[in-house]
């Protein structure tokens, strides 16, 4: 009974669901497909993997609140400002880390560390403003932060699952990070209240079929506005809609329950260990960056104390990883970086503790475009400033973008503005690329 | 650091033909100030145009001036209500008869707050006293130069307007945001880049006007019961890029120095009161009060409503409610006010300033003049196979985001039953219900992004749509009140479309819309009751309410 | 470094003519003298007045707090490879522990190594203590082993491995006092989650297992990490009671900004007499001390600031308090208990008890 709907097709009497769907659809794009696997199949098998290995993705594993390089990657026994732990050697001849950090110190052929770096800015806001977006901070321009950079340069455009996640669920010095003036498109997806995301569950009252046909409905009922108007604002809201089908599906994704026990077992019971295991997770499904936050390592007291638990943390957590991702062929596409918004102080103050530092601190990547192995970087015996390889923010950023194959160098217009992706005269550590 | 000469060499062509445009406008006269404030604008408008032969796109329908108008004075879509009102006036004075009962509303006192809110307090964290204070502010007339005052005083006064205060207090443990947004947002100068060096692109704007703003608030301070005071001394000194160490005058935008009145004082003298001062800035149970005879930050509140040079103050608000309108500044970026980037209609902005100035600065003259306009009612749509004119022509309307809070209380608006409307002339049900509306639309938009440049929707906004609980259980069911309820109960499919898209869309819908959605009533094995629901879904999650068009 | 051994000192106290305050009103520093490095531990040699001391440089210093010119000299050429920690003096002979994990013999006199048991704890040496006959010797470390020494030869008697390698939140665990009674029967230790352990130093049997949770923060919201432990053990002399040191909860546990925590217990009939929470001088309670005749408890400790404070044990209220400077890590009493030492964070302190 039904008459012809101009713009589907013609149909038959009555309009079975099934039908009204796919007739929808073909009168919009094909993003409404719900199925994750539709992307590869437009694509032949043997394509899908060669371009899935030279896919590169991010790991970034943000020590917020300044993780102490004294116990971590660039130890100074019996300096007196090296604190009570040793340093031990790795399986790398001549590289020595903290005795806190055993485990990792049997991988260090996936790492390279750099000690070196001098970044001036001791203030939490700042500071990780800084590391995250390789440069400092400029009232007349919002910079996008490596996640959204990554997302933008590695991302596909109609990407079933999300460009860039981000966890941070503890509340100290949370941050979402942000896609500045590369736009929502590129804004993470951010958890902090819960290691699902927020809204991707389908609510139970309406069935899934109602929820893709409503959704082919809303799309055939817009068409006609977003296409008379040519506004970049009203093409995001289209683009919005038209990822939400893949982004529900992808909350599978953040549930470790669907990994075997033995493999969560690995990991381990602890929050930042689980978050790992969701980052392999989603790195595996072709998520090009993935941050995950371990707050809260601004040890202003009893600093030897907090590294023993938080090193702890770090050192299973972080070598399960590297072991997971390297037996599935992942590391070599994977770079896994530690970093903090800054370091902590040589000084150990009257409450066993160390406060913020940025003139001599270090950090570490592993996997993709890296030389592991390597140590770069020199600071002096007590820790107190760089004396070999000084580095940047900006010579970080750009050293990342590297490691990924990305052109450090090119340019966002900004109107007319030229933003080079790393800032003006920063500069890859070449000793630390593969 | 790289050096790319053809940017250079493009910054000094824009230059110079900016200073060409700023030195011809100098040159003609404006019209006269008698002119209607919508005719002025149509009149610059056109003359553009014109001179670019450029035809204007056609005016909007009825419908589409009405949803328009109503979101930017009300800040929310119509009802059916006040949509078959709007039609029964005669129509050659519908948008006069409009704007006129839109002004005395509530909602228009509603939505010039919040707009005002999102200017200058937009991203930080504030309770209610600010808002309260611009509230009753904008319901008493309040001209903007006073409100700037009240502002910058930031007095410990008591009753509403000790909210003012916020603007600073908000800011004032950071010299260089108290700096810079007073000036971004007041004078629409931002002249941060001229901290490090002398601005490259601004011939105007040296290291000297960056800290001679500073300096007049180089002295303001917090204490601990959060009471903003006033040094009685203190001074910005800071390095030149060749490193000589200078101390900022208090030099306003325009270059105007104020006279320094500090008292000088004896050394000891000085560290008692350093030593009072720290201890209001530390100590709960400090009662006492600093006095400073002189007040830089007074100082500048005096300079930039005397400055009859650049007007600033005025300038800056000008363009800031025209951009708010009409989609895009006369001046764009809005904080870039200067010589360097000239205006498209320079001698509209001139002519709208001095109106403004004259008008004792009525925020409310210029909004109606502007909503009055040609320019202002023309259609937001351009034919699709033809590039259209620059948005700076205004030869057609611009599409505007939403703000969250227009979003969210048009949201619920268009969920209710068009019959749960008081009737128009009941103005106390009325008054009393958008008030409610207003703070319903609180929680709501929390779930909205404030637009701004280069403004993308994020795909949280679509999830939320698409699955959040709310979405169902509250503005989606079937009760009488809501617009689902009311369809639910008109039995012919086409009337009950009709009806939908007249509440939610405010306008009917097209021969095509109108068989899509019977289609999809009448598709099989499936409740009408659920149909209707997610059809009613498809348009809440749609473009057309998400936008201003 | 816990001078419940200090039989000898003590009895010069007992029997000594100088005014021992039967109730200190008020904490005074009289002196305080720059270290080279933080000290952790101290104990006395034969004269109460001086002191050996354990330090961050890795070193046994000696001060000789009578002299003239008041320093620090490390003991002898040997050192340790970490922090010491752990101080006692055992006869004529001193016996050191640190972060290397090891045991260092000392010739008090001469400064000369005895001996060296290189592993002998697999983590980090938190504290030593002595029997009263200088006969045994116990040590805590991270390893979560209490072991005991036989003080003479060396020889390791006994290991005892009862405390949970793991804190309840899944992270490593430590093990940081120990304090043995006067009379030499009980030996009690205490964790990071507020466990403490009393055995029967002949036997090895625990006799009694209190609790103090409190002392343990751990913050699963802002931080997910924890802080806090029991720091300080000591049993009154006639040792009845045993007073438990740590810092109450904490809600910035980037600092120690908690107030200091002291819970006394008559534990063998596992009974809680006092909980003292003392906000106004906050932070960890790292040392404690019973007075003569077991009427008042000193307290050391600190955030950044250090201080020691007297509590009355008839009612657990506080009698009087002091800031010392910098956080206090230990300290013992003079030739009277009306003088204190403290060591603390670059810092020895002369106190005085009036």
């Amino acid at each position: 009974m039904a008459s012809n709907i101009s713009g589907l097709g013609p149909q038959e009497n009555g309009l079975s669901r099934r039908r009204f769907l796919s007739a929808a659809a073909a009168g919009v794009t094909a993003g409404s497909v719900a199925d994750m696997t539709a992307i590869h199949g437009l694509r032949s098998e043997a394509m899908a993997s060669e371009l899935k290995k030279q896919n590169k993705r991010v790991i970034l594993l943000w020590l917020a609140g300044g993780a102490s390089q004294f116990e971590t990657w660039d130890p100074k026994p019996g300096a007196k400002t090296g604190g009570p732990f040793r340093a031990i050697p790795t399986n790398v001849t001549g590289i020595h880390i903290s005795e806190l950090l055993p485990e990792l110190a049997q991988r260090m052929q996936h790492t390279a560390i750099i000690r070196s770096l001098n970044t001036k800015i001791a203030d939490h806001g700042t500071g990780a403003d800084l590391m995250e977006c390789g440069r400092v901070p400029d009232p007349g321009v919002k910079y996008p932060d490596i996640g959204a950079v990554v997302a933008r340069e590695l991302g596909r455009l109609e990407s079933k699952v999300p460009d860039y996640v981000s966890l941070y669920t503890s509340t100290e010095g949370r941050r979402k990070g942000t896609s500045g003036f590369l736009g929502a498109r590129y804004s993470p997806m951010f958890l902090s209240e819960s290691m699902t995301p927020a809204n991707v569950v389908r609510p139970d009252i309406i069935s899934e079929i109602d929820h893709h046909d409503r959704a082919a409905l809303r799309d055939v009922l817009a068409k006609r506005f977003t296409t008379a108007r040519r506004n970049q604002a009203v093409n995001s809201h289209m683009s919005a809609y038209q990822r939400v089908h893949g982004l529900m599906a992808s909350a599978d994704l953040f549930d470790i329950e669907r990994e075997p026990e033995s493999v969560r077992n690995r990991y381990g019971s602890s929050q930042f260990a689980q978050q790992c295991l969701i980052a392999r997770r989603l790195v595996e499904a072709d998520v090009p960056f993935v941050k995950v936050a371990r707050a809260w390592w601004d040890s202003h007291g009893q600093n030897f104390e907090t590294h023993q638990e938080l090193c702890a943390d770090l050192d299973h957590s972080m070598s399960v990883l590297l072991d997971d991702l390297a037996e599935r062929g992942l590391l070599e596409h994977t770079l896994v970086i530690t970093l903090g918004e800054f370091g902590r102080t040589p000084n150990i103050n009257a409450s066993l503790g160390r406060d913020h530092f940025a003139s001599a601190w270090s950090c570490s990547l592993s996997g993709a475009g890296i030389r592991g192995g390597v140590a770069y970087g020199k600071t002096d015996d007590e820790g107190h400033r760089v004396v070999e390889g000084e580095a940047s923010a900006g010579d970080l950023f750009a050293t990342i973008l590297a490691a990924l194959g990305i052109d450090h160098q090119h340019e966002y217009m900004l109107g007319s503005r030229p933003i080079p992706l790393a800032d003006f005269g920063t500069n890859p550590i070449r000793e630390v690329l593969a | 650091m790289r050096v790319d000469l053809m940017h250079l060499l493009q910054r000094f062509a824009l230059i110079v033909v900016g200073c060409l445009a700023f030195t011809g406008v100098r040159a003609q006269e404006l019209l006269p100030p008698e002119t209607e404030v919508a005719s002025a604008v149509d009149h610059y408008i056109t003359e553009k145009l014109q001179s670019r032969s450029i035809e204007p796109g056609p005016a909007a329908d009825d419908a589409t001036v009405l949803r328009r108008t109503m979101l930017d004075l009300a800040g929310r879509v119509p009802t059916a209500r006040e949509h078959q009102w709007f039609f029964d006036q005669p129509e050659t004075v519908r948008r006069d008869v409009l704007v006129d009962r839109l002004m005395q509303s509530s909602d228009f006192d509603f939505h010039l707050r919040n707009s005002l809110d999102e200017l200058l307090l937009a991203n930080r964290p504030h309770d209610g006293e600010f808002r309260e204070y611009l509230l009753w502010a904008v319901r008493q007339k309040r001209p903007w130069d006073q409100m700037f005052r009240d502002m910058l005083a930031a007095r410990q006064a008591d009753g509403v307007e000790k909210g003012a205060a916020q603007f600073v207090s908000s800011r004032v443990r950071n010299l260089d945001d108290l700096t810079n947004d007073t000036a971004m947002l007041f004078f629409g100068v931002n002249v941060s880049c001229a901290k490090c060096h002398d601005h490259p692109l601004v011939e105007a704007w040296k290291q000297d006007h960056f800290y001679g703003m500073q300096a007049f608030f180089q002295r303001t301070f917090i204490t601990r019961k959060n009471v903003i005071a006033e040094k009685p001394f203190g001074e910005v000194k800071f390095k030149t890029t060749k490193g000589e160490e200078k101390s900022a005058t208090l030099m306003f935008l325009n270059g105007s120095v104020a006279e320094d009145k500090t008292p000088s004082f004896a050394d000891d003298e000085r560290k008692q009161l350093e030593q009072q001062i720290q201890k209001l800035e530390r100590d709960e149970k400090a009662g006492y009060v600093i006095s400073a005879s002189f007040s830089p930050r007074r100082e500048l509140s005096e300079l930039a409503i005397r400055d009859d040079k650049e007007r600033f103050l005025a300038k800056n608000i000008v363009n800031r409610t025209w951009l708010r309108l009409m989609g895009l500044g006369l001046v764009d970026p809005p904080d870039q006010l200067h010589e360097a980037n000239p205006a498209s209609h320079p001698q509209l902005l001139d002519w709208l300033t001095r109106d403004f100035v004259a008008s004792g600065y009525d925020l409310r003259r210029l909004i109606r003049g502007i909503t009055l306009s040609q320019a202002y009612a023309r259609s937001s749509e351009w034919a699709v196979d033809e590039t259209p004119p620059a948005a700076s022509t205004y030869a057609f309307a611009s599409t505007k985001s939403l703000t969250p809070r227009q979003m969210a209380a048009s949201l619920l608006v268009v969920i209710r039953s068009p019959d749960n409307w008081p009737a128009l002339e009941d103005s106390v049900a009325w008054n009393k219900l958008r008030n409610d509306l207003e703070n319903q639309a609180a929680g709501w938009s929390r779930e909205f992004e404030q637009p701004g440049e280069n403004f993308q929707i994020a795909v949280d906004e679509a999830l939320f749509f698409s699955n959040n609980d709310r979405i169902t259980n509250d503005l989606l069911r079937d009760g009488g009140d809501r617009i689902v309820g009311k369809l639910k109960s008109i039995e012919e499919n086409s009337q009950a479309v009709e009806q939908l898209w007249v509440t939610v869309l405010n306008r009917k819908p097209s021969d095509q819309e109108l068989q899509t959605a019977t289609a999809w009533m009448q598709r099989e094995n499936t409740d009408r009751v659920e149909s209707l629901r997610s059809l009613t879904w498809a348009l809440l999650a749609g473009p057309e309410l998400r936008f201003n068009h | 470094m816990m001078p419940s051994d200090e039989s000898a000192a003590a009895l010069q106290v007992a029997d000594s003519k100088a005014a021992a305050p039967a109730m200190p009103q008020t904490v005074k520093v009289e002196k305080t003298i720059g270290l080279p490095a933080i000290g952790f531990c101290v104990t006395q040699g034969e004269a109460a007045t001086t002191l050996f001391v354990g330090m961050s440089d890795f070193a046994v210093h000696r001060i000789d707090m009578a002299a003239e010119k008041i320093e620090a000299i490390p003991i002898g050429q040997e050192r340790h490879n970490s922090y010491v920690t752990g101080l006692v003096r055992a006869g004529d002979k001193l016996v050191s522990g640190g972060y290397d994990g090891a045991l260092i013999w000392w010739n008090m006199a001469s400064g000369e190594v005895i001996r060296r048991v290189e592993s002998a704890h697999s983590k980090w040496v938190r504290m030593l203590a002595v029997s009263p006959d200088a006969s045994r010797v116990a040590s805590v470390a991270d390893d979560m082993t209490t072991r005991l020494w036989d003080a003479s030869c060396g020889d390791l008697i006994a290991t005892w491995n009862d405390y949970e390698i793991k804190t309840p939140h899944g992270f490593p665990s430590m093990l940081y006092a120990v304090t043995i009674s006067r009379d030499g029967r009980w030996l009690a230790t205490g964790d990071k989650t507020g466990i403490v352990l009393v055995r029967d130093l002949a036997t090895g049997q625990i006799a009694a297992r209190l609790e103090t949770p409190i002392m343990y923060t751990w913050d699963p919201k802002a931080r997910r990490h924890s802080i806090g432990g029991i720091r300080a053990l000591a049993f009154s002399n006639d040792s009845a009671m045993l007073a438990v040191g740590g810092m109450g909860k904490v809600g910035n546990i980037d600092h120690l900004e908690g107030s200091s925590r002291v819970e006394v217990f008559r534990w063998q009939d596992n009974v809680r007499l006092y909980e003292i929470e003392d906000n106004k001088l906050k932070g960890l309670v790292e040392a404690l001390h019973f007075g003569p005749g077991d009427a008042w408890l000193a307290a050391g400790g600190g955030d950044n600031s250090g201080f020691v404070t007297i509590y009355r044990m008839d009612d657990g209220k506080l009698a009087a308090q002091e800031k010392v400077g910098s956080h206090v890590h230990d300290f013992v009493f003079g030739t009277s208990p009306d003088t204190v030492y403290a060591i603390s964070h670059n810092q020895a302190a002369i106190i005085k008890l009036t």
